[in-house]
């Protein structure tokens, strides 16, 4: 236990500064390696990244044992003494894990990038900032305390700006969206660098809501450190008898929910997509996005906690599990009919996201807080390898096939069985393929932790996620099959005819999303047992350092099932279930092509509208630019040219030197030179005095 | 050091003369050295001198004044060192600039046509009649250079309200003819009129001062007692002062000068002016008001806050609307003052020191994005937002250096933007939460938001200068000498270092502001 005074401090700690360290280290010394790797045989900047990637990953790994014995590292040095403030890293089961996920797959993207960038003549700057993403994220992950999370915070925001607008010289080829398409006079075409500044900006507002929230915080408690706001609540208790508690708690999550790409600042998601796909890779499975879920797992149960002391934050729970509920159902509509690889796994990653926020959130409305929390988690893990093979196996077909379009692609089962195989894996995964992928078990975990809660919510929230997983396998079905089956698309034949050979990436590429696609296999065949050993440690972990005490459930009612003991049989229904009709309804649509899905949407009327609305992101992302860009744009015009230019300008600049100009003349007018009019000036004025003192 | 204040202030004043001949015979090369030999020495007295905590240095005045002293405290210090490292570099910085600057006037003086070729232009480098124009004009530069880094440094450092004042009027008449001489544009209108706004303000200022020595018959700090002085002589006093510094803070409704004095200014002098200069009225602020006035700040506080953030969003939403990338800058300047005057309204210890670090900040920042703007000027020769673009490719040094400038203007980690931002927002908040004032959490929010309009106006201004599709006129830009990168590479680590360990500074500047008892 901490106290705000000590400095905590542990011999074992500097393998934790290391994790995040390391990366930044790499990225510092890449831009040196490129001057003296003329005269070093067989020194590149890939070679840096990815030995520095591997240190750090390996450092983490160092410490996965100990995680599952559930130690826990702080170490702590003195940083901004005039405030006497702390710098500290904070390693426990939960950051070590994270921590892992994190490095080991960032080092298998650093490695595909080795083979997707090759060539680019920018190569440097992309290992700086990736490593730079890398080292921010674990710097998110390790901190222990709010301000040193806030600096890896803006640097994974920073680092997704300067990769989002990597191609900054906006050669059409790098937009996203099709040219001329418009959603209510907006355009729906953006560049790279105009991609990057929307989610710079937009996860920004999110920044704010959390910087916010830590004031709030660092008023009432006078610590920004996670271990030391536990040790002592009384700040808790002023702050919620002054009902700031929820608010500040809510505040925090705002970053999480600018970060994740959370409703309503989603929309930053998608033109993300305009980076090279490694960075697409890096911001869904592993950095970034993933931010905003770890930040709520590592509050979460600092206010779910604080209920033993009889401060309830449940409108904060209520508030992260319907935001998650909300986006998951509305991204994952939208990647039904959207046409570009991407964007449909960009939509995918927004919509898994919500899920993990629905089992976050659900954990603080039940009292068993560890059921959804581990769900949710698990979940986070999962989608890490399955989301990180999707868009590695995607960057490697819009590498072969030169567009990002889905409609270019087709019929590619034959050309690319690799990543045809391997895209089945982790599509499947993500589908939820009952009982062999990781994503089925994490998913069905979720179903049953919110099915389960007792909250007043479960029902609809618990129908929203199964309507999700539905729609999930379906636009996964469909990805696969436009990709893989059919015929090929004319793109393809005008390419081949024109001498391209199209074929399976090269090694380099297809290995790393190759390893997660068997992994996440092969953790889905030992699934349950890999989700009861997490069940376990979390409880230990929150027991442990949170206090939160998760009370033993007699699972006997369940032992009928056999080798499915403890599952819950309406969310393991409803599982296979929404797989079996979303993956159905997409096999008839698009492997089998019984039916057109084109003309199926313009046969009615309601069919077309709604297919419009969804194509055009709800309007969400029209009014988001009408009312904050070209709205506050048109007010500035307006201030600067009938304010600016003439009341400021016009009025006190050449409207004094007017009124000076004219007061010169109307006293110039009295020098007459006249003597007699200066003498009648002069006798009025005698006449006055004498006037004046004599009445 | 004995003297050691008394040289850093004095020394480049009484050695201007020689820089001035160093410039006329030698050239600028010589000058140029000559002025950063000085201001180096100069800089590195102050910093050695503020090492060892708070050190004053008093020496005999008139009778009806009192005393001519230094005082490097944890106020003044960052201030004081900021502005000398600034004009230490700049000096640098200054030579390809105004070189490049003095060759376009003689040509257009003597009407000689841009379109010759490369050989007869050479030619004309090396005519003497050229050669001796660049001598003589660099030698004024480099003597007024002199003379206003010494205003500015003798400013912060004054103890005594008369001592301030002719401090604050002698960084002004440089400032004046750098301008009138070396601008762009109708330069002497625009000379006159700054110099007309400010020499306003400082009146008013003067009259605050008057109002106040005279009451209690003395014009020392160390005199001045709020108590000893009638409560309405003190408001008015206060608000004379506010309004006097707040015309030099470019404060929303007294800006108009402003956009137009740095737009003008040769650019090394806009980057002093802007990020110095301007920033001198925060620092009257602190040691007139918050420390010398404390019942009279308490009562403003609230009103200061709002200015602050009038003037925050109407400098943001005007930066938005420019085309001239120096104006966007410039209004950019209007908006962090606004930063730093609604930390000034924040009555806290944090919210003070949130806001002198912001000085230092923008200090940094700021100074980095004008030295863009004049590689820009030089190298590509416009300052035309819409007729650049897609240059980072191009300009790559410039670029890495202009993005960390933009980081810090933003208040992005790890520069030292982000360490003055929190820290005067959250003294902002931790007032409205102890007086639970609305209004001020009012201000507070608003603050926050604009943030997002500061970030909106720098990222779409580098989007519009180094990134997307390059002009095709634009191809064969090179990246800036040595001269003008390697200063804006200091300033760049600079930044950083700060950013990640503001110790640095807030070692002096936090006791310095617990010290004021709020």
């Amino acid at each position: 236990m901490v106290s705000i005074d000590t400095v905590a401090s542990d011999p074992n700690g500097i393998y934790v500064w290391l994790i995040w360290l390391l990366p930044f280290i790499g990225a510092l010394i890449i831009p040196g390696v490129v001057r003296i790797s003329k005269y070093v045989p067989g020194l590149t900047t890939g070679r840096v990244a990815i030995a520095f990637a591997a240190m750090s990953a390996v450092s983490a790994g160092s410490l996965f044992l100990g995680a599952l014995d559930g130690i826990e590292i702080h170490d702590q040095i003195t940083w901004i003494s005039a405030l006497g403030l702390k710098a500290g890293v904070l390693a426990d089961p939960l950051s070590i894990i994270m921590a892992n996920v994190v490095g080991w797959i960032s080092f298998l993207i650093i490695c595909y990038s080795t083979g997707y960038m090759k060539g680019d003549k920018d190569i440097t700057r992309f290992w700086f900032w990736m490593m730079f993403f890398i080292g921010s994220m674990q710097l998110i992950v390790l901190s222990d305390n709010l301000l040193q999370i806030f600096f890896g915070w803006e640097g994974v925001g920073l680092a997704s700006y300067a990769l989002i607008s990597f191609w900054y010289r906006d050669k059409a080829k790098d937009h996203v969206g099709k040219e001329g398409r418009t959603a209510l006079g907006i355009m729906e075409y953006y560049s790279p660098t105009h991609s990057g500044m929307k989610a710079f900006i937009m996860t920004k507002v999110g920044d704010i809501m959390m910087l916010a929230g830590m004031f709030m915080i660092f008023a009432f408690a006078g610590t920004f450190g996670l271990k030391e706001l536990l040790y002592e609540t009384s700040w808790a208790v002023e702050m919620s008898a002054q009902s700031l508690l929820v608010p500040a708690a809510v505040l925090l999550f705002g970053g999480a929910v600018g970060k994740s790409a959370q409703f309503p600042l989603n929309e930053w998601l998608l033109e993300a997509m305009t980076g090279p796909t490694a960075v697409s890779a890096l911001i869904h499975a592993a950095t970034m996005v993933k931010a905003g879920v770890f930040l709520v797992a590592r509050l979460g149960p600092l206010f779910f906690a604080l209920g033993a002391a009889g401060i309830m934050a449940d409108q904060f729970f209520e508030i992260i599990a319907w935001v998650g509920a909300i986006t998951a159902l509305l991204l994952a509509t939208q990647g039904m009919v959207n046409p570009e690889i991407k964007k449909v796994l960009a939509y995918s990653t927004g919509s898994q996201i919500g899920y993990m926020m629905m089992a976050l959130g659900v954990a603080g409305l039940s009292t068993q807080y560890v059921d959804g929390y581990t769900a949710g988690f698990f979940h986070l893990i999962s989608h890490a390898m399955f989301k990180a093979s999707l868009f590695m196996a995607a960057g490697s077909l819009l590498h072969v096939v030169g567009s990002r379009f889905m409609t270019d692609m087709g019929g590619l089962r034959k050309q690319m069985r690799k990543t045809y195989a391997f895209m089945w894996a982790a599509g499947l995964a993500l589908m939820g393929a009952p009982f062999i992928t990781t994503g089925f078990w994490s998913k069905d975990a979720i179903f049953a932790a919110v099915y389960e809660s007792g909250s007043g919510w479960a029902l609809p929230i618990f129908i929203i996620a199964v309507l999700t997983a539905v729609i999930t396998a379906f636009y996964t079905t469909r990805m696969i099959g436009m990709v893989f089956f059919g015929k090929n698309s004319k793109h393809i034949e005008k390419m081949e005819s024109e001498g391209h050979h199209i074929h399976e990436a090269p090694l380099s590429m297809w290995i790393p999303y190759g390893i997660l696609a068997v992994l996440t296999i092969g953790i889905g065949v030992i699934g349950l047992s890999a989700e009861e050993g997490i069940h376990h440690l979390f409880t230990d972990y929150l027991e442990e350092s949170f206090g939160i005490h998760t009370p033993h459930i007699d699972l006997e009612h369940s032992e009928t099932l056999g080798f499915l003991s403890g599952l819950n049989p309406v969310a393991l229904g409803s599982s296979l279930v929404a797989f079996s009709v979303g993956f159905g309804l997409g096999y008839i649509f698009y492997i089998g092509r019984w039916i057109d899905p084109a003309k199926f949407i313009n046969s009615n009327i309601f069919f077309y509208a709604l297919h419009k609305l969804i194509l055009n992101r709800y309007y969400l992302n029209s009014m988001i630019y009408w009312s904050f860009v070209i709205a506050p744009l048109w007010l500035a015009r307006g201030l600067y040219r009938y304010f600016e230019r003439t009341a400021i300008d016009t009025g006190m600049n050449i409207g004094f030197e007017r009124a000076i100009g004219w007061g010169a003349k109307v006293v110039q007018g009295t020098q007459t030179g006249v003597a007699q009019s200066y003498l009648y000036v002069f006798g009025a004025g005698v006449l006055f005095v004498v006037l004046i003192l004599f009445i | 050091m004995e003297y050691a204040l008394l040289q850093a202030v004095f020394l480049p004043l009484l050695l201007s003369p020689l820089a001035y001949y160093i410039g006329r015979v030698k050239g600028p090369t010589y000058a140029t050295w000559f002025t950063f030999g000085i201001l180096l020495y100069c800089t590195i007295l102050v910093i050695n001198a503020s090492l060892g905590g708070t050190y004053e240095e008093h020496y005999p005045w008139t009778d009806l004044f009192g005393e001519f002293g230094f005082l490097l405290d944890g106020l003044a210090s960052p201030f004081a060192i900021m502005i000398y490292v600034l004009c230490t570099i700049l000096a640098l910085y200054s030579k390809p600039y105004m070189v490049h600057k003095f060759e376009e006037v003689y040509k257009q003086i003597h009407n000689i046509k841009e379109d010759e070729s490369d050989g007869q232009s050479t030619a004309l480098l090396e005519s003497s009649g050229l050669k001796t124009y660049v001598n003589n004009q660099s030698g004024l530069y480099f003597a007024m250079f002199l003379v206003f880094s010494m205003g500015m440094l003798g400013t912060v450092l004054s103890t005594n309200l008369i001592e301030f004042y002719i401090f604050f009027e002698v960084m002004l008449i440089p400032s004046f003819f750098l301008i009138a001489w070396y601008g762009d544009g109708p330069k002497r209108r625009i000379a006159l009129m700054f110099f007309f706004w400010t020499h306003v303000g400082a009146v008013i200022l003067l009259l605050g001062f008057l109002s106040i020595g005279l009451t209690i018959g003395s014009f020392d700090f160390a005199d001045i007692d709020e108590t000893g002085i009638p409560s309405d002589v003190v408001i008015i006093a206060a608000v004379a002062i506010i309004i006097g510094l707040g015309v030099k803070l470019a404060a929303f409704g007294f800006h108009i000068w402003l956009p137009w004095a740095h737009g003008a200014a040769p650019t090394p002098i806009s980057a002093l002016l802007s990020p110095a200069m301007i920033g001198i009225g925060a620092y009257g602020l602190f040691r007139l008001i918050v420390e010398l006035l404390p019942q009279a700040y308490a009562d403003l506080s609230i009103w200061l806050n709002f200015w602050g953030i009038a003037t925050m969003f109407y400098g943001g939403a005007m930066a938005l609307m420019q085309d001239d990338i120096k104006r966007v800058f410039a209004y950019s300047s209007v908006s962090q003052m606004g930063y730093v005057l609604f930390g000034i309204g924040s009555l806290s210890a944090y919210g003070l020191a949130g806001a002198e670090l912001m000085y230092v900040t923008h200090a940094l920042g700021k100074g980095l994005l004008f030295m863009t703007a004049g590689i820009l000027i030089v190298q590509v020769g416009t300052r035309q937002l819409s007729k650049l673009g897609g240059l980072a490719s191009k300009l790559p040094i410039t670029a890495v250096c202009a993005v960390i400038g933009a980081l810090t203007i933003m208040g992005v980690p790890p520069t030292s933007g982000f360490m003055g931002e929190w820290m005067l927002f959250y003294g902002a908040f931790e007032t409205a939460v102890e007086e639970g004032n609305d209004w001020r959490m009012l201000a507070f929010a608003l603050g926050l938001i604009s943030t997002v309009l500061t970030m909106s106006y720098i990222l779409w201004m580098l989007k519009r200068v180094f990134f997307g599709k390059i002009p095709e006129n634009l191809t064969h830009v090179k990246d800036g000498s040595w001269y003008m990168l390697a200063p804006m590479m200091v300033l760049a680590g600079f930044t950083i270092v700060l950013g990640i360990y503001p110790d640095i500074f807030l070692q002096k500047i936090m006791p310095y502001m617990n010290g004021l008892g709020l």
